[in-house]
Parts: structure tokens; sequence; C-alpha cells
């Protein structure tokens, strides 16, 4: 009855429109009356909850991927990538993907990876004759890279849901095979898709020009360098190691590229703590909320619940796919974690899954959720740069969740791919 | 007097924004400090650290008043878009005043909460209260529910000059 009316208040609050996050902080506060937990314990948990130094690498990392994709990046991302796959028939689907794939290397957002990679390349996909909806299937689908492959924020979410207890350093590494084998995916899928349709070959760009294309987007290419090298080290946490991407990305930005104006800069930063306050007073709230599940023992009623179906692992781990995939396309990433770590991962870890293989599989899960109608938001600003109807791009990008749906099963079954590398590099 | 309260909101936005721009750069500059003093200087400070999460809780609290008014909160409006006017009218009045309810909850438990922990001290910084730390969370509270009877005497007040200022020319939705 407890957890009836913790979950049915958040989930009736859901979906009358309240904003996750206090629908999140008011479920919290009505469980607490109804255990006759006092009220003041729920302020604790909520301003406790955002009073975490490693808390800090989330809008370190979430300025550093903003400044870059506003400041020109995106669009040397793409001339590297043209540099290198552009040549090849289909050659701007695969800059596409590439380009993702070199953007996921400096931002966690496919957000910002669709607005940005999406602006550039859809427009000039159409006028090399791809279908716009197809292009956009692309953006969209690519940009979800962005999510698995380091640095990414909501690894760092993952990692503060999870307790703490999964260390950020290994997710950022693991991240790494998972977001290349589905950029390897989606580009064989482009390839194959170009020679059905004839899409055009691109052209060669002569060696002079491609070096100096080169040079110019190691410098933002860098920050990869400087997060991962960091950390792995051992020099910087993770935490300082974003602070000093946001210093790279400002230097590289505005001394290098020199491209963005100083005195578009303060809107720069009013964007971003519109985009970084609702995450973390996601989090706040979601301390509370998870305070209120520890306390009703839900975790360990939905892991006996889903051990008495089966307690065979591959059984198990299919059902919370199929659970986090339709989850995933009603809400939003970031809330999504915060509520589902907690239920999903002791149910997880009791059958011997690794968490950071679990982490893994729930970032393909949830990333896909991005590009999923009915709430799908990457999904809707590609089809909103493109102006191509939500529909018609759905369409186009069915082949493309069959892939995703590919990469998410060998994820999922192949721990290796997710854990090998961690172990590898010693994280 | 209805357009003094737009007006006195408008100053109270655009405080909350600037302050909270201000703590992430602020931030994103201590930080780095602190490893400069630790491996360059060989000083090692203890300070940037619990100042950075000072700055963080602020931005966080302040920033989500503002997020509120700009109506860049994450939200599920599948239901609610599907659903007659006549519906969705009374149901948006519900979520206002359950909003006030969180607002004043933040603005009442959040000063208790300041109040009983202002004694305390943080070890890195001993002439820091604990409770002023959490001050932004009454402050939130109070900004807050003067924003939702904005909302709800005159309605969403998201196509102010003061919010669509930042916006880029091509319009993108608030979420990471």
């Amino acid at each position: 009855m407890d957890a009836f009316v913790l979950l049915g208040s958040f989930g009736l609050l859901i979906i009358i429109g309240m904003p996750v996050a206090y629908a999140m902080g008011l479920a919290a506060l009505i469980g607490a009356l109804w255990m006759n937990i006092p009220i003041g314990a729920i302020m604790i948990q909520i301003a406790a909850g955002v009073n975490k130094f490693s808390l800090l690498a989330i809008p370190f990392f979430v300025l550093a991927g903003a400044i870059m994709a506003e400041g020109g990046m995106a669009r040397r991302l793409v001339a590297f990538a043209s540099v290198l796959v552009g040549f090849i028939r289909g050659g701007l689907s695969l800059v596409n993907i590439l380009a993702s794939t070199f953007f996921g290397a400096i931002s966690g957002s496919s957000m910002a990876d669709t607005a940005s990679i999406g602006s550039v390349l859809i427009p000039e996909m159409a006028r090399k004759g791809y279908p716009r909806a197809f292009a956009t299937a692309v953006t969209v689908s690519g940009s979800v890279q962005a999510i698995l492959i380091p640095p990414s924020h909501n690894a760092v979410i993952y990692s503060l849901a999870a307790g703490g207890s999964v260390s950020i350093a290994a997710l950022f590494v693991a991240g790494v095979l998972p977001g290349l084998l589905l950029g390897l995916t989606l580009a064989i899928l482009c390839l194959f898709i170009a020679k059905k349709k004839n899409f055009p070959h691109g052209e060669r760009i002569p060696l002079k020009n491609a070096l100096k294309i080169c040079v110019d987007a190691l410098w933002g290419l860098m920050t990869m360098v400087i997060i991962l090298g960091g950390i792995l080290s051992g020099v910087f946490t993770a935490t300082e190691s974003a602070s000093i991407a946001v210093l790279w990305a400002f230097f590289v930005t505005m001394f290098i590229y020199r491209d963005y104006k100083w005195r578009d800069l303060p809107k720069l930063a009013h964007r971003t703590v519109k985009t970084l306050s609702i995450v973390m007073i996601l989090i706040g709230f979601a301390a509370a909320f998870g305070f209120m599940m520890a306390l009703m023992q839900i975790p360990q009623a939905i892991t006996g619940a889903f051990t008495a179906v089966s307690d065979e692992r591959w059984a198990v781990l299919l059902m919370m796919n199929a659970l986090l995939l339709v989850l995933g396309t009603l809400m939003d990433m970031a809330p999504l974690i915060l509520i589902m770590t907690p239920i999903l991962l002791p149910v997880a870890t009791n059958l011997g899954v690794d968490p950071v293989h679990f982490g893994m599989i729930m970032m393909i899960n949830l990333g896909m959720g991005l590009i999923t109608p009915p709430v799908g938001a990457v999904l809707f600003v590609g089809s909103a740069i493109a102006k191509v109807p939500i529909e018609e791009v759905i369409k186009a990008l069915l082949p493309f969740f069959g892939a995703m749906l590919f990469v998410l099963a060998i994820v999922t079954y192949v721990p290796a791919i997710s854990l090998w590398l961690p172990r590898v590099v010693g994280v | 007097m209805a357009e003094t309260f737009h007006r006195v909101n408008d100053r109270l936005y655009q405080f909350c924004i600037w302050v909270s721009a201000i703590s992430i750069v602020v931030m994103a500059g201590i930080i780095p400090w602190g490893i400069f003093a630790r491996y360059v200087l060989g000083t090692g400070s203890r300070w940037p650290e619990p100042v950075a999460i000072l700055l963080m809780v602020l931005f966080t609290f302040l920033g989500s008043a503002v997020s509120y008014r700009a109506g860049a909160h994450i939200a599920v409006a599948m239901v609610t878009d599907r659903l007659p006017e006549s519906v969705a009218r009374p149901l948006r009045g519900v979520i206002h005043l359950l909003m006030l309810a969180v607002a004043l909850f933040m603005l009442y438990y959040g000063t208790t909460l300041c109040i009983g922990t202002w004694n305390q001290s943080i070890g890195e910084l001993p002439w820091m209260p604990v409770g002023l730390t959490y001050t932004p969370v009454p402050i939130a509270g109070f900004i807050t529910t003067l924003f939702v009877i904005e909302v709800i005497f005159f309605g969403s007040q998201k196509q102010r000059d003061v919010i669509t200022l930042d916006h880029l020319a091509e319009e993108e939705p608030e979420a990471v």
C-alpha cells in the first residue's frame, strides 16, 4: 500500500502534466505524510541531494559541450569527417554518423549533437539529393552515440543514482566500445541504403586542405584527451577534469576558432542555466523520492517480482530492456535514470550483472527513447531543424531502430563489450 | 498594479538568471584554481570545493525558479495535449496549486533547515555555517511562489521579452 501511495501519486502527477522534478518532490511529501515521517526529513534529502562534490562534474561537462557546440565546433567536425569518409558512396550520411562520433567525444548531449550537426548537415544532404527525412533519421540516430562516448553527463547521473558506488571513470571507458559499435552499425546501414538508393559520392578533399581541416578539428577533440587522460592517469578527478574541459573549450572557441562573439556569451550562459537547472533540481527531488522508495523497500519488492517471473539472467535482462524501452518512449532520459536505477540496478546485480555493464544497457535503451515518439525530444528537434513532419522521419527511422535494437541486444548479452576496456585500462 | 507585479517578477527573473550564470562561471574557475594550487603552488587550497558546492546549490535552486517561469522544466504533455480544453483548463489550475504547495514547502521547510543548521560549520571552511549553503532553497521557494501566483492570475509568462531574450534564432526545446 505504501508503494502504491508513492508511485501512484507520482504517476498521477506526471499524467496531469506537472513538471517531473516537482512531481517527484510532491510524491515524496505525500509518501512521508502517509508514513508519518517528519516533512523536514524530506527537505534534508532534497538539500543534501544537490550538495555533493561529484555532482559538480555535470554542470561542467554540459557547459563545455555547450561552448563547443555553439562555438563552431560542429562545422569543423563535419569537415574533418568529410576528409575521412566523404568520398565514399553515400558519403554524406557516413560523414553525419562520424561527425556525431567525434561530437560525442566533446559533449554528452544528443540534443546538442542533433541541433548543431543537423543544422549543418541536413540542408547539405538535401542539396546533394538525399531525402530530407533520411538525412534527419541519420542525424538523430547518430546523435545517440553522444550518450555513450565519453564524456557523458548521463553516465555521471547514473553513477550518482547508483549511490556513487559505480566509478565515473569506469563508466566513461566502458562507453567507448558500445558507442563505436553503434556508430559502425549505423554506418554499415547507411552504406547499404546508399547502394540501394544510389546516393551520390562526395568529392575528395585536396591534401593541403585536408591537413588544415584535421588540425582545426584536433584542437576541439583534445577535450576528450584531457578528460580521459586526466581521469585515467589519476592526475584529476572526474569533476576536476570536467572543469579543465570547460577552460579548454572556452580557450579553443574564443582564441583559436574565434567565430563566437564575446557579446553572445551571456546568452550562452543563460541558456546553460536553464538546461542545467532542470537536470540539477531533478537530482535534488529524486534524492527525496529515492529516500522514500528505500524506506518503503520498493527496490526489494521489485527485485522479488522480477525474479518471481524468472531467475534466468537473459530473461530478466530481456524484461528490463522492454520496460526501459517503453518508459523511454514516454519520458526524458535524466528523470528515468534517476527513478529507474535504484529500482532496477539491485535486480541486475542480484543476477550477477556488473553495474557498469547495466549502465551501458540503460544508456542505449533510454538513448533510443530520445528518438522515439510520443516523447522524443531529440526526434522533435531533428524534425524541426529539417522542417520535415515527424511521421516522415519516423518512417525513415525504422531501419535505424532495427540497427539500434541489434546493438542493444549485443551490448546486453555480450558483457565484454562494456567491460573489457575498463579492465584493460584498470579502472 | 498588475504591471508592477510583472515588472517586479521580471527583475527577480533577471536577478536569478544572472546570479546563476555568474555562479556557473565562477565555479568553472575555482576548481581549476584548486588544481593549480595543488600541483603548481604545492599548497592545496581547501576552500574551492565547498565554495563551488555552495554556488552549485545556488544556481540549481535559483535556476529552477527561472526555468519554471520560462516553462522549461521537463513535463509529460502527451495526455494533457489530447484532452479537450474544458478538462485541460481545470487540470492546469490543479497543477498551479500543487506547484504553489511545493514552492511554499521549499520556503517554509527550507527556512527551518537553514535555522536548524546555522550553528554547524563545514570542516574545510570553519567560518561558513552549514545553514548558509541551504539559503538558496527558501529564497528560490519564495521567488517560485511569486512566479506561480503570477501564472495563476495572469497565465503563462514564457513569451515575455526578458525570457525570450536568450533564445536561439531557431528555437530549440530546453533539455539535455
